[in-house]
């Protein structure tokens, strides 16, 4: 399996290297979005702060963010869809690997690439501003990976199953695209949880979406502390990775099924 | 020794949504979804020996390329039973899939931005091949498909018929006994066409591979296989050798005229009818039906006897031969 | 000027056949109306979280900046259904050759590429999008004089020549980086940008957005003359950078041109 993944991984990184320039593109969209909402709040809290978010608390969030966002995103349901749709997906279906696995090689060629790129910037301009400057904490950090981890993949399983729905209807990236809507609040895109109305706040708790994104912020940012919290984070997305999981395996199971009536 | 593949009534029938036109149509068709039953195979019989090469003959939408989906396993049959390799190919799994290789005509799975080596590399990983054997096919491969310095070129920059011949390399490297071929020739040129036969009667020479492959041209039956199963309408019309098939339907060939300025202008049908049965006649083209050992003598005659810009022999179109075969009431399944 | 007419009349050609089209897609219109009120719905709420917080953007208030943000749907609705259709296909054509076939055409190919392709039901855009800035005018209470509106229209005008400016931009470097799949990308990255006010970014990104990319100019300047702060003077400005923004534009692209065709020539 390992040789598998480091052939689709290769590949994966060698098709991303061809097309460089494009993802430089989605990068761009990856900074500007939480750079626009940090200007918008930098000039909210002004001297004061927001909800306990001053000024240098909001510019680690959301360097945070895009950070975070870049390494835990997944957009498989859009190339998901175009694979039922237009007919790539018989090879796939015909030789003797999941194609999930593909779908997997990929976000980790992609990833590794960009989250790179806004990690050297980050850097760079921790050097200039020490607002976005993080303490020097390897316990946190480590936590923190795992948080990351946990969020991908249940990121991962979502986006993967969305793209199943292409089995049954043909607005799946439509349900993707609204999915993206929600969790621009729910978790946390434009603005920290706090932030939010409690009501609200704590429906991105209930759900998954603080598992998303939120959480690993926090957890990087400190804002979350005491094992105590940490804790319930991390049960709360595994739990929810395990849900998505078991939504993808009725999913695929049932997609493929209805494939095998109708072809593609 | 048992058949490789074998086949007992299978049928496939699929059901399609039924819209009336209009917005009352689509309203009633979100709400209360009518559909209708298309037949795609209808109680299709017959056994493949390894070793063979078998063509599906038949025209567009005939349910060749259905047929062959089940045989590798994407589309489950309505009814009926199929075995391909001892295995049944919808629940076969990993282990089955190892066993074939499948190519569609219409989509490739070379990657598009890459040279096709990197294809190859991919395939390698996926089917677990093993380090030397994996470079002594591919040296085979290349050279028997004569692909030379193409390897290195991104795919795209390709043409249909290298692109063709790569994703034959990249489908045979894990060496499977069953090799699925959903026309491999449509679109290509006609030296593309011919490389591509003629590797693959070489290949099954040399590694006793089996070979189904659908197609609409007839010059790929005749070149390549010893059996042809015509498909019709779903139904297995004739299944049997091909030299069969031709001697009893198609008996004559089609002489194109298109004839010149000046005199040719009094050529009449009743002229030409003299050579063979003119089947159309519209100034300056014409169409002669004449029996398929005359054919090239009397277009030797009709070059003689009239101006002629240009002439070619066809076989009958292939929708003429199966109509022929039903008319003649070939018998179907073996 | 009889190219101009010659541009108008073949591009008038190809929208007619756009539009018979388009007219097969209604289940198309009513998703797209529906993902641009989504949109509009997000902005709202996104709006609401800020002034849950504050009681002003960079001296803005919340139903002024809701009349900005009509401004932006309208803009963008202009942009969805007039250019990104026509421009978006360059990139690939620039790739596959097929631009040649484009600029062998008796017409002016800058012209032809922006405006080939019409994308009517976008054109819904501009419509919710001056609703909503309709109504938000109604909750402040400030109905737009003559004058105002007149000044609205010139500053909109003007707004629309900046945006066709960048776009040409965008479109003339897709001749250098070949492989630019996205450049549509880029531009909606940064017009995110011009949902805000000026006065609400902080000193760099306001340098950025009024001076280097003149996001800015678009709609907050159409937006305050619907809500009356807006200065004559800024009126006649506007026009101005939108001629220099113009003339700059089509120079980047005949160079464009000109490379492109020495290098496949």
């Amino acid at each position: 399996m390992i040789t598998r993944y480091a052939a689709l991984i290769r590949n994966a990184w060698l098709v991303d290297l061809q097309y460089r320039a494009s993802i430089v593109l989605w990068l761009l969209w990856g900074v500007t979005e939480p750079a626009i909402a940090l200007g918008i709040w930098w000039a909210i809290a002004g001297d004061g702060s927001v909800a306990g978010y001053a000024r240098d608390d909001f510019a680690r969030y959301f360097f945070a963010v895009m950070l975070i966002n870049q390494l835990t995103i997944a957009w498989d349901s859009w190339y998901l869809d175009r694979w039922i749709r237009e007919g790539d997906l018989n090879y796939r279906l015909a030789r003797p690997l999941h194609p999930a696995h593909e779908a997997v090689a990929e976000n980790i060629a992609y990833k590794a690439r960009t989250a790179s790129v806004i990690l050297v910037v980050w850097l760079l301009v921790a050097a200039a501003w020490p607002a976005v400057r993080l303490p020097f904490d390897p316990g946190r950090w480590a936590i923190t990976a795992v948080a990351v981890l946990l969020a991908a993949a249940m990121r991962f399983f979502i986006s993967f199953t969305t793209g199943l729905l292409a089995f049954w209807t043909t607005r799946a990236t439509a349900i993707m695209e609204l999915h993206a809507g929600v969790s621009l609040f729910l978790a946390g895109r434009i603005a920290p949880l706090a932030l939010l109305p409690p009501a609200v706040a704590s429906v991105a708790g209930v759900l998954w979406f603080r598992s998303m994104l939120a959480f690993p912020v926090d957890l990087l940012t400190g804002a979350v502390h005491g094992p105590d919290a940490v804790l319930r984070g991390l049960g709360g997305q595994i739990a929810w990775l395990g849900v998505w999981i078991v939504a993808y395996r009725i999913a695929w199971t049932r997609g493929i099924r209805k494939y095998g009536a109708v072809g593609g | 020794m048992p058949s490789i593949v074998t086949a007992e009534r299978l049928s496939k029938t699929f059901q399609v949504k039924v819209r009336d036109p209009g917005l009352r149509g689509a309203v009633r068709a979100l709400f209360r979804p009518r559909y209708r039953d298309v037949h795609a195979v209808r109680d299709v019989t017959f056994r493949i020996e390894p070793g063979e090469i078998v063509a599906f003959l038949g025209p567009n939408g005939a349910g060749k390329t259905t047929t062959l989906k089940m045989l590798a396993g994407l589309l489950y049959p309505t009814s009926g039973r199929v075995e391909v390799a001892r295995f049944v190919p919808w629940t076969g799994g990993p282990p089955f899939k190892r066993h074939i290789a499948l190519v569609l005509g219409n989509r490739q799975q070379l990657v598009w931005d890459l040279p096709p080596e990197e294809t190859f590399l991919l395939n390698r990983a996926i089917y677990d091949i093993p380090e030397a054997d994996y470079r002594e096919r591919l040296a085979e491969l290349v050279a028997l498909l004569e692909l030379g310095d193409v390897l290195t070129k991104p795919v795209r920059q390709l043409s249909l018929g290298e692109r063709m011949k790569c994703e034959l390399v990249a489908s045979l490297l894990h060496r499977p006994p069953l090799l699925f071929l959903d026309e491999p020739t449509l679109g290509l040129d006609v030296t593309a066409q011919d490389a591509i036969r003629r590797f693959l009667i070489e290949y099954r020479e040399r590694h006793g591979a089996t070979v189904l492959l659908t197609s609409h041209y007839m010059q790929d039956v005749t070149a390549l296989a010893s059996r042809v199963l015509m498909i019709n309408r779903g139904r297995l019309l004739y299944d049997g050798a091909l030299e069969v098939l031709v001697a009893r339907i198609a008996r004559t060939k089609r002489i194109e005229l298109v004839l010149g300025g000046g005199d040719g202008n009094r050529v009449t049908a009743e002229a030409l009818a003299a050579f063979g049965e003119v089947k159309t006649f519209r100034f300056p083209n014409a169409v002669l039906e004449v029996r398929r050992e005359e054919a090239p003598a009397t277009s030797a005659r009709i070059l003689a006897a009239f101006p002629v810009a240009d002439l070619s022999i066809e076989d009958p179109p292939i929708e003429e031969v199966i109509r022929l075969a039903f008319a003649r009431g070939v018998e179907e399944g073996e | 000027m009889s190219g101009m007419r010659r541009v108008i009349h073949v591009l008038g050609a190809f929208w007619r056949l756009n539009v018979a089209e388009e007219l097969q897609y209604r289940a198309n219109f009513v998703a797209s109306v529906l993902g641009t009120l989504f949109s509009m719905a997000t902005a709202l709420l996104t709006l609401s979280l800020f002034f849950h917080h504050t009681t002003n953007l960079g001296g803005w208030d919340y139903w002024e900046i809701v009349v900005l943000l009509g401004v932006f749907n309208a803009l963008t609705g202009v942009i969805e259904a007039v250019l990104r259709p026509g421009i978006g296909q360059l990139a690939g054509e620039v790739r596959s050759g097929e631009l040649d076939l484009v600029l062998v055409k008796p017409v002016d190919a800058q012209g032809f590429v922006s405006f080939r392709r019409l994308d009517l039901w976008r054109l819904s855009d501009v419509v919710l999008g001056l609703a909503l800035a309709g109504y938000a005018l109604t909750r402040l209470g400030r109905i737009p004089s003559v004058a105002q509106l007149a000044a609205f229209a010139l500053a909109l005008a003007a707004a629309a020549v900046v945006v066709y400016a960048i776009w040409v931009v965008l479109m003339s470097l897709a001749f250098w980086f070949v492989s630019v799949e996205n450049i549509a990308v880029l531009f909606d990255a940064v017009y995110e940008g011009a949902r805000y006010p000026v006065s609400a970014y902080p000193g760099a990104l306001r340098f950025l957005f009024v001076y280097l990319i003149p996001i800015a100019w678009t709609t907050t300047i159409p937006a305050s003359a619907l809500t009356g702060r807006l200065r004559p003077e800024i009126a006649l400005a506007a026009a101005l950078v939108a001629g220099l923004a113009f003339a700059l534009a089509r120079a980047l692209w005949r160079a464009a041109l000109k490379r492109y065709s020495g290098a496949s020539g």
